[in-house]
C-alpha cells in the first residue's frame, strides 16, 4: 500500500528524472489521497495522453529500478489495459488516455481542480466527479465503497457526472449511463449513500430511451456489468 | 455537526456575518465554528484590516508541504488580477517570478486565456535574474514570446531593462507559434511583432489596466 507521502516521494523521484516537461492526469485512488479521501491506495493510477509520453515515462521508470509486469493478473478478460509497474511494494499503473471501457475526455481534462508541479513531472488531479464515473468503470471491490466515501465528503456536481456518462457514451459505444444508474442505484441501496432521486430517475428515463432506440435498431446490450456462471 | 458537513453546508466565499447566518447560529459560535474548520484545513482566509474578513470554505483539504503556484503569484504582483480555476501547487521548490512568466504563457496559449497574458505583463517588473528569466524561456519553448511581450510590457509601464545577453538568447529563441494566443492578430505592436516575429494578442485600449 502506497499512502500520500509515499505517493509524493515517487511523483517527486519521477519529476527530477525525466528531462523534458511531461503533463499526466492522476486518477482513482492516488486522486483521492490528494483530497485526503482515503489513507493509502494499492496503485498509483496515472494517464498519459499521449503514446510517446507514456514511453518515454516507462523508460525512465525502467532506469529508476521499477520492473513491467503482466496486467493480465490483475486486469482478467478487459481492454485498454494499463502498462504495470513494479519496485518493490509500490505499484504504478501506466494508462493512455484509454481506461478500460471509458476515455479520459476533454471534459475531464477541463474539470481538473487541482495542478501540483514536481519538477518536469506535472501532475493533474482528475476531478471527484470524474472519479466516481472511473470507479464505476472498474468496478472492482473497493470501489463502490471509495465512491460512497466521496459522495459523503463533498457537494457531487450531479450534472457533470450525467454529462460525461452521455459523453462516454458517444466516445467510446458502450452503454455507460446503465452502468451509472446501476453503479449509483447499488451505492444508494446497499450502503444508504445519500444521491438525489432526480439523478437516478434522468439516468433511467436516459437508459429506457436508449435501450428502446437500441431495440429498434436489433441491436443489444449487455445489461449486467458481473459475468454469470454460465458465462464463467 | 461534523466539520466535514458544516464544509459542505458553506462551501464557497464568506464574511463572519454570512457564515453565521447560513448556519443559523451567533456571530460568536459562527467564529468557534470557523477556527475549527480552519485547523482542519477546510478553511482559507484572507482580508482583513480595512478589507472584510473572508473566509474561503471548500470541503477539498488539500495535502503536502506545497509553495504557492501560478495563480496565486500573479494575484501578488500583478495589477490584473485573476480567478484560480483550478488550485495550481508546486512542490519542494519556491516558484519564482522568472519561471512564472514562460510557464503562466505556455498555460495561457494552450488554454487560449487572453486575461493570463494581459496579467504577466505586470510580473516583469518584478523579474531580479534575467539569465534565469531566458533559461525558462527556453525551456518552455517561449523565447520570443516572452522578449515581445517585455517589449510590450516596456511601452506601458516603467520597467526594468533587461540585459542585453538575455534579449539576444530571447531574439535567438526556436518557438514552435508564432502566436501568444491563436488566432488573434490585432497587429498594433508592428515593430515589436517584426522584431520578434511573434503576434501579439493586444490593442493599446487593452493595456488601459495598467495606466490608472
Amino acid at each position: 500500500m502506497t499512502d500520500i507521502k509515499e505517493q509524493e516521494d515517487i511523483f517527486k523521484l519521477i519529476g527530477s528524472s525525466l528531462k523534458k516537461k511531461i503533463e499526466c492526469f492522476v486518477i482513482g485512488g492516488s486522486a483521492m489521497l490528494y483530497y485526503k479521501l482515503k489513507e493509502a491506495t494499492k496503485d498509483i493510477d496515472i494517464v498519459l495522453l499521449k503514446e510517446s509520453d507514456r514511453q518515454y515515462i516507462l523508460k525512465t521508470m525502467k532506469a529508476l529500478g521499477y520492473a513491467e509486469r503482466s496486467s493480465k493478473i490483475l486486469y482478467v478478460n478487459k481492454k485498454n489495459v494499463p502498462i504495470l509497474l513494479q519496485r518493490g511494494q509500490d505499484r504504478l499503473d501506466l494508462f493512455n488516455r484509454k481506461i478500460i471501457n471509458l476515455k479520459f475526455s476533454d471534459g475531464m481534462i477541463d474539470r481538473v481542480n487541482l495542478v501540483y508541479e514536481y519538477g518536469n513531472l506535472t501532475a493533474k488531479i482528475a476531478s471527484r466527479e470524474d472519479i466516481i464515473i472511473l470507479k464505476c468503470a472498474t468496478d472492482r471491490a473497493g470501489d463502490r465503497m471509495d465512491a460512497s466515501n466521496i459522495i459523503k465528503s463533498a457537494n457531487i456536481n450531479w450534472n457533470a457526472l450525467f454529462e460525461e456518462s452521455m459523453n462516454q457514451m458517444n466516445l467510446i459505444g458502450d452503454v455507460i449511463p446503465l452502468n451509472l444508474y446501476q453503479f449509483l442505484l447499488e451505492l444508494k441501496e446497499d450502503l444508504q449513500v445519500e444521491i438525489p432521486n432526480e439523478i437516478i430517475q434522468k439516468l433511467e428515463t436516459q437508459c429506457e430511451k436508449i435501450l428502446t432506440e437500441k431495440l429498434k435498431k436489433g441491436t443489444t446490450v449487455r445489461v449486467t456489468k458481473y459475468k454469470t456462471k454460465k458465462h464463467l | 455537526m461534523k466539520s466535514i458537513e458544516i464544509a459542505k453546508k458553506l462551501e464557497g466565499v464568506h464574511t463572519l456575518a454570512t457564515a453565521a447566518k447560513s448556519l443559523n447560529v451567533k456571530k460568536s459560535t459562527a467564529v468557534k465554528m470557523l477556527s475549527i474548520l480552519r485547523k482542519e484545513g477546510f478553511v482559507e482566509t484572507s482580508g482583513g484590516g480595512k478589507k472584510p474578513r473572508l473566509y474561503k470554505i471548500s470541503p477539498i483539504r488539500i495535502v503536502g508541504k506545497e509553495h504557492i503556484g501560478i495563480y496565486d503569484l500573479i494575484n501578488k504582483y500583478s495589477k490584473v488580477k485573476l480567478w484560480e480555476p483550478y488550485k495550481h501547487k508546486v512542490i519542494d521548490r519556491e516558484l519564482s517570478v522568472e519561471e512564472a512568466i514562460p510557464m503562466a504563457l505556455s498555460i495561457a496559449a494552450k488554454e487560449r486565456n487572453f486575461r493570463l497574458v494581459l496579467a504577466i505583463l505586470g510580473l516583469f517588473n518584478h523579474v531580479k535574474d534575467w539569465s534565469k528569466l531566458g533559461y525558462y524561456s527556453k525551456k518552455y519553448n517561449m523565447a520570443r514570446r516572452v522578449g515581445a511581450l517585455y517589449d510590450v510590457t516596456r511601452t506601458i509601464i516603467k520597467t526594468r531593462k533587461m540585459d542585453n545577453r538575455t534579449r539576444k538568447v530571447l531574439l535567438k529563441g526556436k518557438d514552435k507559434s508564432k502566436f501568444i494566443i491563436k488566432p488573434h492578430k490585432p497587429q498594433y505592436f508592428k515593430y515589436i511583432e517584426k522584431l520578434w516575429r511573434v503576434y501579439i494578442p493586444f490593442h493599446i485600449s487593452d493595456l488601459t489596466r495598467y495606466k490608472e
